[in-house]
Formats: structure tokens, C-alpha cells, sequence
């Protein structure tokens, strides 16, 4: 959908953020969720905490994909991200453990039982 | 007998009578003598007179030449000199009459001297002009590093110092790259047609005070440039704010606004400094205007070069800038205009500006980074149903209300409030729709392809008839007498630039 940009960015990442890259708390990882909490929205919000609420608007959005689709570093949008939260504009949820995740060895069992199954 | 006496009285008669002849002619020719005499030694002495006065006068005109020549050496021509720098010292006028015949000899003084100069500076310019070129090129393969490793690493600390580390780069290529474009190089970076308001921001990124200023995009979305004028665009803000930034004290913020106006969109820049007398104002308005060819010796040591950067850009890329009004803050108004031809459209539903950039206050706005397609295709955990769709729509329509007016922090009620806006000229409610109905093409592999200064109809309605005039690829007679007119008065310029070289005889 979205054009791919070629070329310099003309507007670097720390200006997203004017310069900080330490975000206000440390619970987001590149896969967490955010997603927009129904509220009014200030209209006073910077550029690109507007731009990331946008992005979010009417759905989740991990860390890592709101970044790549705002086209900033994950760090840029960990510290909006949280600006946010702190707001109340947007939840965050953990991202699904690993330890959590079913086993690849028991995926490929459950795959392979159904393969036979089919045949 | 009687012959004799009468014979001899007769002789004798003749003989006194021829005597007497004589003795009067004699008489008469020895008077002549004494006045012949006389009048030669009048004459003589006129002579003389005269003589010793021709010596008299010859003495005195080469006395008289000899100390103008001395004036010419020691006043005037130390004068001349010293007026190809400073125009304000005067030159003293010959000391006599004779004085004239040296008048040539100070034309011929000043020529050389100008040539010679013009010959010195654009050696000097030259040397500079390769040297700066190389560490842009440099920095900027610093600067792809930089953004390698903020891509690469998020860790907060790490993170934060890649931040300083590229703020810096931007820093030092910012002078590095006014002084190239001074010294007569071009911008040095090729870019890809851009967001105007993404050129303003990049140029408000490269300053040390950038959290100072504030910008106002009152432009319709997609008003881009083409590409050879987003560079010296963003230079040109970039040293315009500088200006602002450094004259004016750190606790006020300097205000940019980016509207349209008739002939294009004008730039305007404010502070609240401390202003410019209005002799300083003319002096800059003249460097900025770009007429006068840039000598590297004017610009004062160490030289400043952010307007005269401003003038060399104004004048290659037909942009112009105006720094003679006062601004209403106290400071300094400067005013950018970026001429109707070197302005294009981006469809900003497909291309976005930068995330960091002023959503624009008009309310014709197409929502900017909303992933329709990716939500659409993959859903990502926890998406909401399709039945939330409506209010998808009426929420962004609320955050484009928020945005138009961002003095008023006002909770929005519901979907209602697209209709009291009294300057909407559009109504907000289908927008999302329309957005989401626009024809994406797709490449072979099904990846999006990005369509070049296409408009939907939809755009077209919406955007300004002179911005769907530039992305129509016919043009209109006005246009290309423009554009020729344009590389007429560039080549001419070029000549003229040539020329001030000092190549010319």
C-alpha cells in the first residue's frame, strides 16, 4: 500500500522524540502490543505521538511494526510509545512469552498426525 | 670763354646738387640703421623676456606634474586599492589641472586589480569547494552508519547516544555543506520529490536549538517539491532558522508557518529577537537576493556564509527570499517563497510525509499513517472485528478535527463534529472511505507499487486546481514558456557567474 521510500531520510529519527531515547518506562520490548484506549485525543500532541496514535487507530500494533510503518527506529518509538501510555492514550501488553508458545517439535506432530489423516 | 665758368657753375651745381642728394639719402639711410637698430634690440630683449619665461612656465608644469605623479603613488592610487575592498573610502581627485592625463592610469589600476582579485577568490573558492565536498561525502557516509546502527541497536543508552552522535553529523554537514554550496558546488545530494514540509523539518533537524521552533503546516496534504529544489529548500530554511535561533534569546521559540499563497507556498519565518537595523536589513537583502556575485574575501572573518548560501541557492534554483519586513514578534520576518513550478503533489495516502513532521491544520486530510491493506490482510493479535470499521472512520475523522485546531483541547463528542469546522470546505465523514477506495496498484509479486504523482479523482476535487495542473502531465502554454524561461535565465546566469570569475579578458 505504502510507497517504499528510497533514498536519505530527510528528517532524522531524534527529531520524533527532540532528542531523547530513554523511554519513560521499561515494560516495552520490540514485540509488545500497543493498542489505542478509547479516550478523547489532546490536540496538543507532538507530531509524532499523533502520528503513532494514528497508526494504531483501530486495531494493535507491536512495537517493531508500528516502527517500521512510522519509519523510525524501535528506540524512537519505545519512547513514544511509553509518552503515550503515560497519557492513558494507549495499553500496552506484554509480548507472548516463549516459554509459552507451543512446542515446534509438537506443532510439526500435530501437522504430520493430520497429513496422515487426510491421505 | 665763356663757356669755362658757365661749364664749371654748371659742374659745380650738379656737384652740390648730387651732393646734397647724397648727403639726404645718406642722412636718411643712417636714420633707418639707428631705428632698424633700435627695434632689433627691442626685440631682442622681447626675446630674452619671453625666453626665461617659457623656462619659468616649462619649470614650474614639470614641477607641477612631477607632485601629481607623487599624489597618483602615494594618496590615490593606495586608495584605489584599498576601495575594491572597502567601497566606502574615498578617492582623493587630482591635485591640479594637469591631473587629468593620470585618470586613465587609475582605470587601468582598478581593472587590474578587480581581475586579479576575482582570480585570487575563485582559486581560493576552488580549494575550499573540493575540500568541503569531500567531507560532505564523508559525513554522509557517517551519517548511513549512524542510521545502520539506530536501526540495528534500541537499547535506550545506546540508543541515546546515536541520537547526539546524528544530531552532531547533521550539525557538521549542515557547514560543511554551506560552505561547498558558497563556493560556488552544487547541494551535493540528489533527492527523491518530497513532502515540502518534510524538506522544512529536515532543514530544522540540522540546528543545534531545533526544539525551539515551532511549525504550522497550513498546507494542503501532498504539497511536495520536485526533487532538484527539496534540498536547496531544507539549506535554505535551515539557515534562515539559524539566524533566528542565534539572534534571538533561548527561552522564546521561533515560529514557522508554511502556507499557500497565489504564486506557490511561502515559508515564513519569525522570532522574537532582537531585529536588524534597517541598513543590516538592506545589506542582507541584497546577499540574499542572489544578484551580486559572492566574493569569498566579503564575507568577513570567519566568514559568514548562511546568507550568502541563501543568495547562490535563490539564484540557481529561482527561489526567492525576503527579509525587509520587521517581524511582528520584534525580531526578523523572513519569508521564503517556493515558486508554483518547483511544487508537486505526493498522493499522502501512499506516501506519507515523515512521522516527526506538523500534520497539516487543513482539514482536506487524507489520515496519514493508517496501515488500511496491512490490517486488512493480516490482523494483528487482538484486532478489532470488521464491525469496528465505522468507528475507525469517525475516530480519525475526530483526530483531523484535533489537529485543525491545536490551541483548543477540547474532547471531541462523536462523529458529529466534522460538520462546525466553518473553513471545510469538504466533508470529513467519507474521507476514510475514499482513502481506503483508492486504486492500489500491485506489482507482478503482489507487493504495492508506488504510483508517481498520480491523483484519484477524489484528490482531484480536493486539492487545489493549480496543484492538479502541476501533476497533469500536459502543460498549459504559461507553463513551458515558464520552464523555458526558467533555463534561459538559468544558463544566463551561469554565463554571468562564469564571467564574474575573473575568466573573462
Amino acid at each position: 500500500m505504502r510507497g517504499h521510500r528510497s533514498g536519505r531520510p530527510l528528517v532524522p529519527a531524534y527529531l520524533a522524540t527532540s532528542g531523547v531515547a530513554r523511554p519513560s518506562r521499561n515494560s516495552l520490548e520490540r514485540l509488545s502490543v500497543l493498542t489505542s484506549a478509547a479516550g478523547p485525543v489532546p490536540g496538543d500532541l507532538p507530531a509524532a505521538q499523533q502520528a503513532l496514535l494514528q497508526s494504531l487507530d483501530g486495531g494493535s500494533l507491536t512495537v517493531v511494526e508500528a516502527a517500521a510503518l512510522l519509519r523510525l527506529p524501535v528506540s524512537a518509538v519505545r519512547v513514544l510509545a511509553a509518552a503515550l501510555i503515560d497519557q492513558g492514550l494507549v495499553t500496552a501488553r506484554p509480548p507472548v512469552p516463549s516459554a509459552a508458545l507451543p512446542d515446534h517439535d509438537l506443532l510439526k506432530r500435530v501437522a504430520d498426525g493430520l497429513r496422515a489423516l487426510k491421505l | 670763354m665763356i663757356e669755362i665758368p658757365e661749364l664749371a657753375f654748371g659742374g659745380l651745381a650738379a656737384g652740390t646738387v648730387s651732393a646734397l642728394a647724397l648727403g639726404g639719402g645718406l642722412w636718411r639711410s643712417r636714420r633707418e640703421r639707428a631705428r632698424l637698430r633700435q627695434e632689433m634690440t627691442g626685440l631682442r630683449h622681447q626675446a630674452e623676456r619671453s625666453a626665461r619665461a617659457g623656462a619659468e612656465e616649462a619649470d614650474r608644469v614639470r614641477r607641477a606634474f612631477v607632485a601629481e605623479l607623487e599624489h597618483l603613488v602615494t594618496r590615490r592610487m593606495p586608495a584605489e586599492a584599498s576601495r575594491i575592498a572597502h567601497p566606502h573610502v574615498p578617492v582623493p581627485g587630482p591635485a591640479g589641472p594637469e591631473g587629468a592625463a593620470t585618470e586613465p592610469v587609475l582605470e587601468a589600476l582598478r581593472t587590474a586589480i578587480l581581475q586579479e582579485r576575482k582570480r585570487v577568490d575563485a582559486a581560493a573558492r576552488a580549494g575550499m569547494r573540493g575540500t568541503t565536498r569531500e567531507i560532505q561525502a564523508s559525513l554522509y557516509r557517517l551519517q548511513d552508519i549512524l542510521h545502520g546502527l539506530q536501526q540495528r541497536y534500541d537499547d535506550p543508552e545506546l540508543a541515546q547516544d546515536l541520537y547526539t552522535l546524528d544530531h552532531e553529523n547533521e550539525q557538521s554537514l549542515r557547514r560543511a555543506q554551506v560552505a561547498a554550496v558558497v563556493c560556488g558546488a552544487w547541494v551535493g545530494l540528489a533527492r527523491e520529490e518530497s513532502h515540502l514540509v518534510d524538506a522544512v523539518t529536515g532543514g530544522q533537524a540540522r540546528l543545534a536549538g531545533y526544539r525551539r521552533v515551532k511549525l504550522h503546516n497550513h498546507l494542503e496534504p501532498g504539497t511536495a517539491l520536485v526533487s532538484h529544489a527539496v534540498e536547496p529548500v531544507a539549506i535554505i530554511a535551515a539557515e534562515l532558522l539559524d539566524n533566528a535561533l542565534r539572534h534571538s534569546s533561548p527561552d522564546t521559540s521561533v515560529v514557522v508557518n508554511l502556507e499557500a499563497v497565489h504564486n506557490g507556498v511561502a515559508v515564513t519565518v519569525d522570532d522574537a529577537g532582537v531585529g536588524m537595523a534597517p541598513d543590516e536589513r538592506a545589506a542582507a537583502q541584497r546577499v540574499v537576493a542572489g544578484t551580486d556575485p559572492i566574493m569569498f574575501s566579503d564575507l568577513g572573518d570567519p566568514p559568514r556564509m548562511g546568507l550568502a548560501a541563501i543568495g547562490q541557492l535563490t539564484r540557481q534554483f529561482d527561489l526567492s527570499v525576503d527579509l525587509s519586513t520587521p517581524s511582528p514578534y520584534g525580531g526578523v520576518r523572513a519569508v521564503l517563497l517556493v515558486q508554483k513550478h518547483l511544487l508537486s503533489h505526493i498522493d499522502p495516502a501512499l506516501r506519507p510525509a515523515a512521522a516527526s513532521t506538523s500534520p497539516s491544520t487543513r482539514t482536506g486530510e487524507v489520515p496519514r499513517p493508517e496501515p488500511w491493506a496491512e490490517h486488512a490482510h493480516a490482523p494483528a493479535p487482538g484486532a478489532l472485528p470488521p464491525e469496528a470499521e465505522p468507528d475507525r472512520a469517525s475516530r480519525s475523522g475526530a483526530t483531523a478535527e484535533g489537529s485543525a485546531h491545536p490551541g483548543t483541547r477540547q474532547p471531541v463528542p462523536g462523529p458529529e463534529p466534522l460538520a462546525s469546522g466553518p473553513d471545510q470546505p469538504v466533508s470529513d465523514a467519507d474521507r476514510p472511505a475514499a482513502a481506503s477506495d483508492q486504486p492500489v496498484e500491485t506489482g507482478v509479486d503482489g507487493l504495492p507499487r508506488r504510483r508517481r504523482r498520480q491523483v484519484s479523482p477524489d484528490q482531484a476535487a480536493m486539492i487545489r486546481p493549480s496543484a492538479a495542473k502541476a501533476a497533469s502531465p500536459a502543460r498549459s502554454p504559461e507553463e513551458a514558456a515558464a520552464a523555458l524561461g526558467a533555463l534561459q535565465s538559468a544558463t544566463a546566469a551561469a554565463r554571468e557567474a562564469a564571467r564574474s570569475e575573473g575568466t573573462a579578458p
